[in-house]
């Protein structure tokens, strides 16, 4: 692995935020050979919480007779076929030809556990039916195992309320496998260091000789714990086991690191980026989080991201009602989601703003012949369907992967008796991200009607 | 064992007359052999008669059967089942009302049956069959105790917690609970990043940086001014006046960053008639005379001025590291340097400074003003060099010339003795004696090179993690120390702890009792208070409910003017925060006068202080100190029910939430477990209240609701509950009237409502008829209002009640849920502090005396 020299396009200046980014053009990133085939391909699952307004039966499907709230329904038109779009869906009619929307589907695992707490299988489909309080690996996390190694991060998991949360009240969307919840980072400053300026100013050699120093040290650090495991009780072995684990995770990444010493550290600007907004002002603040995991994609820093936007069980976090501040509705958020049509209709509108901003800089940033977008899967919607507790039929939207093979411009619908897993939808996008899957959780077969 | 068959007084509890009657026989209690037999004659046809009809091989209501259950407890769904039906059968709460009845004596019988053989079942060993347990207690520190436990390490308390992830949160269970307790590498990183901070703050460079020193002053304007606005060196409730007033503060820059600080100022007030006290609190950080809601601060302190003092110097100290500097400054794309600002706030409050729409000039001398002269800061501190806090790690001795590395084997062991809390091994030392040698060409100097060591020890697991078993019975003493303390102190022992650990002091319950008392009364059990209130009670949710304005527009502090105008005040202490301390400082009441446990139903006095006197209407309390007071019965108030805390929490901000409200009382009271809305039920139409424009009585909305058969199941164990708090509104005043269904309601106008009489009208002309608050409560009478339901739970549900909070304080203790084994320690203690009124310090001396308390690994073999 040899560093090419950067070639910087200083005007690359982003939409939105108007990030000024001194960003080498991807081709220049030192990647083997230029071309399609060498471009990344990215995956991003996004959840919001509460569910979405559906107007018509308690399934969520919605009735054949017109209600008087249909344009405020989540889904953007009634009928199966070429999308049209609602009110509460406009934000996304400029993305017509890259977002499909996915009706009836769900997975089985979450359905016992009441819509507030199916979040937590939103991503892994694990089945947390009736038995252990565990949950399993999630999607973005099976990619990462298969082509993490490729980018200086395995994977990018962010949240608005940070950490892991507790079963049934997860507050992130990747688990590495079962009872290893990953903790989200929900602090924009930090995730921005994280990615950009992990070296903290020091320079490459100095780096390195710190990163090798640590190894010795993570070993010696290690050989201690095993000695006080090896004092401990039998059952609190066990609970010692996660830490050695967590040492010997960060041994290896302090091995990658110095691997990735190799290539140099993408400049990103980030004068123009607010990384100190506050909770408080939650579109700038979501608008920022949207705003890390594409700066991650532009700079290839990672392939795959998750993004849990609000949990249902937030009291202790400044997003717990945040309706108010994004809305000024007076009433609590939760209870938007059990309200009139208009006032969840708007709310909804709003989260579609948000996410619409992110799939139009995706689109907007060119990449090879295509868009950043055209090689970027992302998965947007809830475990919590609609207005009633119900953990069936998801409110979900599958966006890009145009040149990944997908094809895009349809509402799908799956409900009714034949009854198809979403984990069908995770094979197949797992598939077309060069990872392939023949089974995912529940699923029985890959999903074939978004790449046909 | 609980000493069986002595006599005792007979009270009115269930469980004891229960308990009573099982314990008398227990020792006959014999085989499994005998208990299969008795199964057959008492429990088979008891089950058969009243029970399987629902919970049988037809239907499984709540996904329970019992005609397939054995007279073998470990058999099938195992004790824990047992458990939950023993529960509901001496509860009376199965079989449900509306069926067939046993007659008292079947009833009894059962339960005796079930108690004695769960009992022998807790009592017997774990078996290899059993498979493996089902968690350990050992966990990592709570994010609260490690940031205690570093404060008590290195000597000074440096705000860590905000970088590390949070704690796994479940409303009604505590923080501490093992099984929740993760501990990925992300956290391990987090841990290691905070302790490197601390450490470059603790261990000092040789030299002693050069001290900043600033000072300002403030004058009294040359000419006179107009009577509603404020000399410059004055502060008023709402800020002061003019660019160059000392409530813009004083900002400095080039000023280290790292340290300890002083502030000196000189101050004093002017007080308006009957007013004799006020708070005077200074902030430092980014300053505060700019239009935004993304300043940050934090609080230096206050100091409370009385009336008819003279000017005096007050002094504040704190570490600068725990105050955010405003970066990023520019002036016309120049870049300036980082800068802290501190700012004086006037924080005196009668709860009517929003009254007229809050700011007002003409009403600033109604309140008192501080008049502040001048102003010192200087850091860093301290005159001698190096400070205490480096010198306690690397301590003053000529080993360190003349053997370098037995001055730091010596180091690293007293460290790491503080930091396990008991004796470092010589293999732990050795181990960090090599990371120090291989750290030490690089890093160079060995302060340096210390910071980095002991960053590590500091992510090591003997420091991270506690409440382990360990095998060795010194190390066990030790581990007994650190439970005693992480309890009542959320931190680690002191160094008298660890000596009676040492020997062996701490295995006499008297010298436990003994220590339990002195930590109670140490300052840093608040801490335990503190978070085990808010955890109990489920509070944190009051702080984010969306307060309508437009109802209450009297309630919280707004900001009148800018583009932030009608926000909350957010540097300020508001209603909300006295709110949480108001609870607070009543269960710490409750500890420390060793109250009994039905206090928190209802009791004779309140915490308050004078903004929550008057919000709650109480006449005669001044001043802002939160300190018991005692109540009438037309305060409405007493116990926890009526906290605003619980009552603004559990509501939607305009209205009250009578379902919120009904599961707070069966958990946080009650102790029950009330499970969440299930799948696949459909929504209520309208939650309860929620739109203010459109009042329906919840009465008829639950009732609706109850209506529905999915719904009804759960609900119409619950509802019930909830409707007696309907007399307090959505911000936990008393509120008898709402209201009529259908009113269109109009929003309170500032220029007619003005004070709080003019509020009052603008109140009772909108709310004309009486909140309907009366529901029969599930297995209970009916019950119409708050004061009809405190005197139920006084006479039926006293045994729960006292159950309840003895197990919160047990569950608390030892960090983890509760099982159906800890039913008979429970009752062991309960039968011991029942002797003396259930006081509630009586109850946290029992948890620590208690054996399982104390070795509770023999109790963990079997989860």
């Amino acid at each position: 692995m040899t560093a090419k020299p950067w070639i910087l396009d200083r005007r690359a200046l982003l939409r939105g935020g108007g990030v000024a980014l001194s960003l080498p053009v991807l081709q220049a990133m030192g990647r083997a050979a230029p071309g399609a085939a060498a471009l990344p391909k990215r995956m991003v699952v996004s959840y919001f919480a509460y569910g979405a307004y559906m107007p018509g039966a308690n399934n969520g499907v919605p009735d054949k007779v017109a209600k008087p709230h249909d344009d405020w329904s989540w889904w953007p038109c009634k009928d199966p076929g070429p999308l049209t779009f609602n009110k509460s869906s406009e934000p996304f009619a400029d993305l017509k030809e890259h977002v499909s929307y996915l009706r009836g589907l769900d997975h089985a695992g979450g359905w016992t556990m009441g819509g507030h707490s199916s979040g937590d299988v939103f991503a892994t489909g694990a089945d947390m039916t009736n038995t252990e309080k565990q949950n399993n690996i999630s999607i973005d996390q099976v990619a990462a195992n298969k082509h993490g190694h490729l980018t200086r991060y395995a994977s990018l998991v962010l949240g608005t309320e940070g950490g892991t949360g507790s079963y049934g009240m997860s507050k992130t969307l990747s688990h590495r496998g079962p009872g290893r919840p990953i903790p989200a980072l929900h602090k924009p400053k930090e995730i921005f260091s994280r990615l950009f300026t992990p070296y903290e100013g020091e320079s490459v050699e100095a780096v390195r000789a710190r990163l090798k120093r640590e190894a010795s040290i993570l070993d010696l650090l290690g050989e201690n714990s095993r000695d006080f495991q090896a004092r401990l009780g039998r059952e609190d072995r066990a609970t010692m086991d996660e830490y050695l684990e967590s040492v010997r995770a960060i041994e290896k990444r302090v091995e990658r690191t110095n691997q990735w010493t190799q290539k140099p550290l993408p400049k990103v600007d980030s004068t123009a980026l607010n990384l100190a907004v506050p909770q408080t002002d939650p579109k700038e603040y979501i608008r920022c989080l949207y705003d890390m995991i594409f700066l991650a994609f532009q700079t290839d820093s990672t392939r795959f991201a998750t993004l849990m936007l609000e949990s249902e069980y937030s009291h202790d976090s400044a997003t717990w009602n945040y309706a108010t501040a994004a809305l000024g509705y007076k009433g609590a958020t939760h209870d938007l989601a059990h309200k009139r049509p208009i006032e969840s209709g708007h709310w909804d509108r709003w989260r579609a703003e948000q996410h619409a901003y992110f799939l139009k800089r995706l689109r907007d940033a060119r990449e090879g012949d295509g868009t950043m977008l055209d090689r970027t899967l992302v998965l947007w919607g809830s475990a919590h369907p609609h207005a009633s507790h119900s953990g069936k039929n998801y409110p979900l939207q599958l966006a890009g992967g145009g040149a990944l093979g997908f094809r895009h411009g349809k509402l799908h619908a799956f409900e009714g008796n034949k009854k198809v897993p979403l984990a069908n939808l995770f094979v197949a996008m797992l598939n077309a991200a060069d990872v392939p899957t023949e089974k995912f959780a529940d699923s029985t077969g890959a999903m074939t009607e978004l790449t046909r | 064992m609980r000493p069986s068959a002595s006599p005792r007084i007979c009270d009115t509890l269930r469980w004891v007359v229960a308990a009573l009657a099982v314990a008398g026989c227990t020792s006959g209690v014999a085989a499994a052999d005998d208990r299969e037999a008795s199964f057959g004659r008492v429990v088979a046809p008891f089950f058969e008669r009243y029970c399987v009809d629902c919970h049988g091989p037809q239907r499984s209501k709540g996904g329970v059967t019992l005609h397939t259950l054995k007279g073998d407890l470990a058999a099938g769904a195992g004790p824990k089942r047992w458990d939950k039906v023993l529960d509901l059968i001496e509860r009376g709460a199965m079989p449900p009302e509306t069926d067939d009845q046993p007659k008292p004596a079947e009833r009894k019988a059962v339960v005796e049956w079930i108690r004695a053989a769960l009992r022998d079942e807790a009592g017997r060993a774990r078996k290899p069959a059993d498979g493996p347990p089902a968690h350990s207690d050992l966990r990592r520190l709570t994010n609260v105790e490690y940031q205690n436990t570093m404060r008590d390490l290195i000597g000074f308390e440096l705000k860590l917690v905000d970088d590390l992830p949070k704690d796994p949160f479940k409303p009604y269970t505590f923080t501490n609970t093992a099984e929740f307790m993760r501990l990925g590498p992300e956290q391990l990183d987090a841990y290691r990043a905070a302790a490197r901070r601390a450490l470059a703050s603790a261990i000092v460079d040789p030299e002693k940086p050069k001290t900043f020193k600033k000072r300002q002053e403030w004058k009294p304007a040359p000419a006179p001014i107009p009577n509603d606005q404020l000399e410059p060196n004055q502060l008023g409730v709402w800020g002061g006046s003019g660019r160059f007033s000392v409530s813009q503060g004083t900002t400095f820059t080039d000023l280290p960053k790292t340290g300890e600080f002083r502030i000196r100022f000189q101050a004093s007030a002017i007080f308006p008639p009957g007013v004799t006290e006020m708070p005077l609190r200074l902030v430092m950080g980014e300053a505060l005379n700019v239009n935004s809601s993304t300043r940050r601060i934090e609080p230096v302190g206050t100091v409370r001025m009385k009336a008819g003092a003279k000017p005096a110097v007050y002094e504040l100290r704190g570490r600068l590291e725990n105050f955010p500097f405003e970066t990023n400054r520019n002036q016309k794309g120049k870049p300036l340097p980082d800068a802290l600002t501190i700012t004086p706030q006037n924080l005196y409050d009668d709860g009517t400074l929003n009254d007229e729409n809050g700011f007002r000039k003409p009403r600033v001398r109604e309140f008192p003003i501080a008049v502040i002269d001048w102003m010192e800061f200087e850091a860093p501190l301290p005159d001698v060099w190096p400070p205490e806090h480096h010198t306690r790690i690397l301590f003053a001795s000529p080993l360190r010339e003349s053997d370098p590395d037995k001055y730091v084997r010596e180091v690293l062991r007293r460290f790491m003795s503080r930091a396990f809390r008991r004796p470092a091994t010589d293999d732990e030392v050795n181990r960090f004696a090599k990371i120090y040698a291989t750290l030490k060409p690089e890093l160079k100097t060995i302060e340096a090179t210390l910071r980095e060591t002991l960053a590590l020890v500091l992510v090591s697991p003997q420091f991270l993690m506690h409440n382990g078993a360990p095998a060795n019975p010194e190390q066990k003493r030790y581990a007994f120390a650190s439970r005693l303390s992480y309890f009542l102190w959320a931190s680690m022992p002191d160094e008298e702890l660890l000596e009676l650990a040492a020997k062996g002091e701490l295995d006499k319950p008297e010298v436990v009792e003994k220590q339990v008392l002195r930590l109670l009364a140490d300052p840093r059990s608040q801490d335990f208070v503190r978070e085990f209130s808010r955890q109990w009670l489920s509070l944190d949710k009051m702080r984010t409910v969306p307060i309508n304005r437009d109802l209450f527009p009297r309630f919280l502090y707004y900001v009148p003017l800018g583009e932030r105008a009608g926000t909350e005040e957010p540097y300020r202490p508001t209603i909300r925060d006295h709110m949480i301390d108001e609870t607070s400082a009543f269960v710490a009441h409750l500890i420390r006068d060793n109250k009994s446990a039905f206090n928190v139903v209802d009791s004779d006095f309140a915490c308050l202080n004078q903004p929550l006197a008057a919000h709650y209407g109480v006449p005669g309390v001044t001043g802002g100190e939160i300190r018991p007071v005692a109540l009438k019965p037309e305060y409405r108030l007493g116990g926890l029910l009526t906290h605003g805390s619980v009552l603004i929490g559990n509501g939607t901000g305009s209205a009250p939430h009578p379902i919120y409200r009904a599961v707070w009382l069966r958990e946080a009271i009650l102790g029950e477990e009330v499970p969440p809305p299930p799948a696949d039920v459909p929504a209520l139409v309208d939650t309860a209240g929620a739109s203010a424009e459109k009042a329906a009585t919840i009465k008829d909305l639950l009732a609706r609701h109850r209506q529905q058969a999915s719904c009804n199941a759960c609900h119409a164990r619950l509802d019930p509950w909830g409707i007696p708090f309907e007399q307090y509104n959505a911000i936990g005043r008393f509120q008898p009237k709402v209201p009529k269904e259908g009113t269109r309601v109009s929003p309170f106008k500032t220029a007619v409502h003005k004070d709080l009489d003019g509020y009052t009208a603008y109140v009772n002309s909108l709310n004309t008829v009486t909140v309907g608050a009366d529901a029969r409560v599930p297995g209970g009478p009916n019950i119409d209002g708050m004061a009809e339901l405190k005197a139920y739970l006084l006479k039926d549900r006293k045994g729960d009640i006292a159950r309840n909070v003895l197990r919160r304080f047990y569950g608390y203790g030892l960090g983890r849920e509760l099982t159906w084994r800890d039913r008979f320690a429970v009752e062991d203690m309960l039968d011991g502090v029942g002797k003396n009124g259930y006081g509630m310090r009586d109850m946290i001396v029992a948890v620590c005396r208690h054996e399982s308390f104390r070795g509770h690994t023999e109790l963990r073999k079997n989860p």
